[in-house]
């Protein structure tokens, strides 16, 4: 029989799943914790992916699925599911991250300072391949600057709307459990704006970089320029039912902003996740940008792009293609059999004598 | 008094998975889809421990109606075997202690991806089914937004053109599975990729259906005594698929829908999709004591 | 009597079908259409002439309520259809303009499903009127077809496959199928071959005189008008500047955009 037998199918997945673990071995807390300490942007990719901001979790999902990023961020959706929503916490000013990089590609220097921070960016990619001949790869210790960099910034932004050269954000005043939900109420078009920021901070790095790509490419309107990118950790800050607010820990945050300047003005485009992930925040910053105005079914319209880079949709949609299809499968081979039948007799009948008044497409009753 | 009086223990999770605030938004939703019938209502749809496109909508639904006593009953493809189908009937299972069943007359709920058993339901019975693609507009329509506002409009002439123009190519309507069709006189809605062979037994049903597309985040109903009627042309019959004279090798059943096994010597030969109604077929003959109920086909002609 | 109002023609005495009041349209700073006012009677073919950016084709499309004006009204007298169309819901638009009211388009694109068949490009507009038999809607489509003056042997071709004056007549057998009280013309030769449109002209033309259609033409060329029109409306910068039964119009213009046109066509 095949995989869909009348009996056996609990004792086959049961199995199968025995076997993909049994490649990973035990998995131990060492391991879980030597997982989080490695491989932090990993980690940082796969929360944001989850928008559930565990280390510990997340490592755990990524050691349970052998690095499976679409079943670890799964993994985590799942159970976040699970968790009650206590509180909502205050919302955070980019004034008062505590910034560990940022830049501005679009002036030479900023108030507060381009602050390079951690990065790949200016390293030559070259494998360190010393450590596979039995050597360790030590990295250099680093230098603190003489004058540290502040620890937090005023935005780019903020100094462009006060040159008018943009026009200033409007603070949304929502607070608390009013602020829309993307995980607790359906996304509908057009789409809310906690939504779609949402939606963008949840999005699949891949599918979002992408799309995004697309835009920058010339799929969109808008050219953009990195106004001011940032990596940074973000005081989470709650109410006791007392009254008294405080810090319930920091999280690592990236944001990004680029900006437009087609127009007469400077317009942005926002982005921001949890976790240090800067490729996605700068293509989903991309995408927002070029939203308005696209037409639809274009890949910078958001109906187009919020709902094609929802990893978690989109890879359960795209494995569920391995499901026994054959009931629909059976319903058209019935319709082509019988197209193809009508099709046959049609030809082994004798012309008809005037073709144009009774043409050979008349349906077969 | 000790906080531990006052609270309950943690757990890892609700009774039946979703939490509370899940299962009253689902409820919420259920209860305007059955006031609506067929029309499509949007649901946040939360994440569970299975795939999208897998049965997550389907499995939303059953983990917010299932109790400790709901005897449940999952198939896919119309095998109780099917490996996704003895997954989720064992989460079902293992979330809610609820007993589980094969045989359709004892099931309390039953959900079904593709297919609708050949026995009849009952009005004490519930069928879920999983839905992959809940807008019957998208061949025509692929922007969600646009299509909403055309079942609003009741916008449906590109649905009768899409017909139309397959009539005309290939002179049939070349629709397979999940054919469009009217609910209560007012929405067009998907059944689901069942095959047209199922479609009939929607219409007027004693039991309820809930049709529900976790992916997509949409749910509708076919309540009770309500006309499903598929798209046709009056003057171009709804056709079933041209299954009614085949013979099941196994069970000897004849007259349901089947499920073709090509044979290395060219032929095919073939087994009844429904395969509790098969295994239930055999054992009878067998001699064993069992009760299979009135089918919705009888002879391979669908009944009144 | 200012421009805008025309006389009513002197061998009808009906009542108008369409009356379009003081219609007003700026996009931003740009002021389409300045209370541009028009009457047409059953029967009659009005032809509106202009240059591109005139606001010609914008009026059209606001008769076809596509676009709807900052200002004016417009009236159709048909049974169960009443009051200032532009205040109508968008349900009720769809359903006057599916059922009421033909349009042609210059770019074939904007009217029908170029990789559908011909025939269905037809049946269409039957099937959101509500028929349901297929025999039906395929003799109502051939009949429409031929009316058209489409060879029928290729009924079932998709417009993508069909010549530019195949494809207006398509569009034109698709605004024909339900007998539409008025029939809406953008620029229905412009850009054809001068033999194809001679041709097209003289199928609406024939089509004009055997069932009597309501136009509303709108054109660049003052011979399409000329071939077509009862009456004729010349419009400049949004504004209506001349009006009147179109052989006054041509043989003594007023205003003196009108003489420039019509000398330079003549």
């Amino acid at each position: 029989m095949a995989y869909v037998a009348t009996r056996g199918g609990e004792r086959a997945i049961e199995q199968s799943q025995r076997l993909f673990k049994a490649e990973m071995g035990a998995i131990t807390p060492e391991r879980v914790a030597e997982l989080r300490a490695a491989l932090p942007y990993l980690i940082d990719r796969v929360m944001g992916e989850a928008s559930l901001y565990d280390e510990d979790l997340a490592a755990l999902a990524l050691a349970q699925t052998g690095g499976e990023m679409y079943e670890a961020a799964l993994l985590l959706r799942a159970w976040r599911t699970t968790q009650p929503r206590l509180q909502v916490a205050q919302p955070v000013t980019q004034d008062a991250l505590f910034t560990h990089r940022r830049i501005s590609a679009a002036f030479k220097d900023i108030p507060g300072g381009q602050v390079l921070g951690p990065t790949l960016d200016y390293s030559h990619r070259i494998l360190a391949t010393e450590v596979l001949t039995g050597d360790t790869h030590t990295p250099a210790p680093v230098e603190p600057a003489a004058k540290p960099s502040p620890a937090r910034q005023p935005s780019v932004a903020a100094w462009q709307a006060e040159n008018g050269l943009l026009d200033p954000a409007v603070p949304d005043q929502t607070l608390g459990n009013d602020i829309p939900d993307v995980t607790r109420e359906p996304l509908l078009f057009p789409a809310k704006r906690a939504h779609t920021l949402q939606s963008l901070a949840r999005a699949e790095t891949g599918g979002a970089l992408a799309l995004g790509y697309a835009a920058q490419r010339g799929y969109g309107q808008a050219h953009p320029t990195v106004n001011e990118l940032r990596l940074a950790e973000a005081e989470i800050v709650v109410e006791h039912p007392r009254g008294t607010r405080f810090s319930a820990g920091r999280v690592k945050i990236s944001q990004a902003e680029v900006v437009d300047k087609k127009g007469a003005g400077l317009r942005l485009g926002f982005s921001a996740t949890m976790g240090w992930n800067e490729v996605k925040v700068i293509a989903a910053a991309t995408l927002d940008l070029n939203a308005p105005g696209a037409p639809k079914g274009a890949p910078t319209e958001e109906e187009f792009f919020l709902y094609h880079t929802e990893g978690v949709e989109a890879s359960g949609f795209c494995i569920h293609f391995k499901l026994p299809h054959y009931v629909t499968f059976q319903s058209s081979l019935d319709a082509m059999r019988d197209a193809k039948a009508k099709a046959a007799a049609q030809q082994a009948q004798p012309a008809e004598a005037d073709a144009t008044e009774h043409p050979t497409t008349e349906p077969a009753q | 008094m000790t906080l531990a009086s006052l609270t309950r223990d943690w757990e890892p999770m609700a009774y039946g998975f979703l939490d509370a605030s899940a299962k009253r938004e689902i409820r919420r939703k259920t209860l305007k889809a059955i006031s609506v019938p067929g029309c499509q209502m949007p649901y946040a749809s939360r994440e569970v421990p299975m795939a999208r496109g897998w049965g997550t909508g389907g499995l939303q639904v059953s983990c917010t109606l299932i109790n400790p006593t709901t005897r449940i009953k999952v198939i896919d493809q119309g095998a109780d075997d099917s490996v996704n189908a003895a997954s989720i009937r064992r989460f079902l299972a293992r979330v809610s202690g609820a007993p589980t069943t094969t045989d359709t007359l004892e099931a309390d709920l039953i959900q079904s991806r593709h297919r609708i058993p050949e026995e009849r339901l009952r009005e004490d019975q519930v069928l879920v089914l999983q839905v992959p693609n809940p807008e019957p507009l998208r061949p025509v329509q692929p922007n969600m937004s646009i299509a909403r506002q055309m079942h609003a409009d009741a916008d449906y002439g590109r649905m009768w053109l899409q017909l139309y123009e397959q009539i005309v190519r290939a002179g049939r309507v070349m629709q397979g599975a999940s054919y469009p069709s009217l609910v209560n006189g007012r929405f067009v809605m998907t059944p689901s990729p069942i095959p047209r062979w199922d479609v009939p037994k929607l219409h007027m049903a004693k039991h309820l259906t809930l049709l529900s597309a976790g992916r997509e985040k949409r749910l509708h109903a076919v309540p009770p005594f309500t006309k499903v009627e598929p798209l046709v042309f009056d003057d171009v019959p709804y056709k079933v698929e041209e299954h009614a004279h085949l013979m099941c090798h196994r069970s000897g059943l004849k007259g349901f829908f089947m499920n073709e096994i090509p044979q290395a010597d060219g032929t095919s030969i073939h087994e009844v999709s429904d395969s509790d109604l098969g295994v239930k077929a055999i054992h009878r003959t067998e001699g064993a004591p069992v009760e299979i109920g009135a089918t919705w086909y009888e002879n391979g002609e669908m009944g009144q | 009597m200012t421009v805008q109002q025309m006389d009513a023609p002197r061998l009808i005495t009906t009542r108008p079908l369409l009356i379009a009041q003081g219609v007003s349209k700026s996009y931003g700073s740009v002021k389409a259409l300045q209370d541009v006012s028009a009457t047409v009677y059953p029967g009659e073919v009005l032809g509106i002439v202009g240059e591109s950016g005139s606001g010609k084709s914008t009026f059209l499309r606001s008769l076809n309520l596509e676009e709807t004006p900052d200002s004016g009204s417009y009236t159709l007298d048909l049974p169960d259809v009443q009051g200032n169309l532009f205040d109508l819901d968008r349900f009720a638009r769809r359903m006057l303009c599916a059922t009421k009211i033909g349009i042609v388009y210059q770019n074939p694109h904007l009217g029908l499903l170029m990789k559908h068949s011909s025939s269905g490009n037809v049946a269409e507009r039957l099937l959101v009127a509500g028929e349901r038999r297929f025999a039906v809607l395929r003799e109502k489509a051939r009949e429409a077809l031929d009316a058209s003056e489409f060879p029928l042997s290729r009924m079932d071709a998709p417009p993508v496959e069909l010549s530019g004056g195949m494809q207006q007549r398509v569009q034109l057998a698709k605004a024909i199928a339900l007998e539409p009280a008025l029939l809406l013309l953008d620029e229905p030769t412009t850009g054809l071959d001068v033999s194809v449109q001679a041709l097209v002209l003289d199928t609406l033309k024939r089509l004009q005189q055997e069932r009597k259609i309501t136009m509303v033409i709108v054109s660049h060329d003052l011979g399409v008008i000329r071939t077509l029109a009862d009456r004729v409306m010349v419009m400049k910068g949004g504004r209506v500047v001349e009006a009147g039964l179109a052989d006054q119009v041509f043989q003594d213009p007023q205003h003196a955009y009108t003489q420039q046109l019509v000398h330079a066509k003549l």
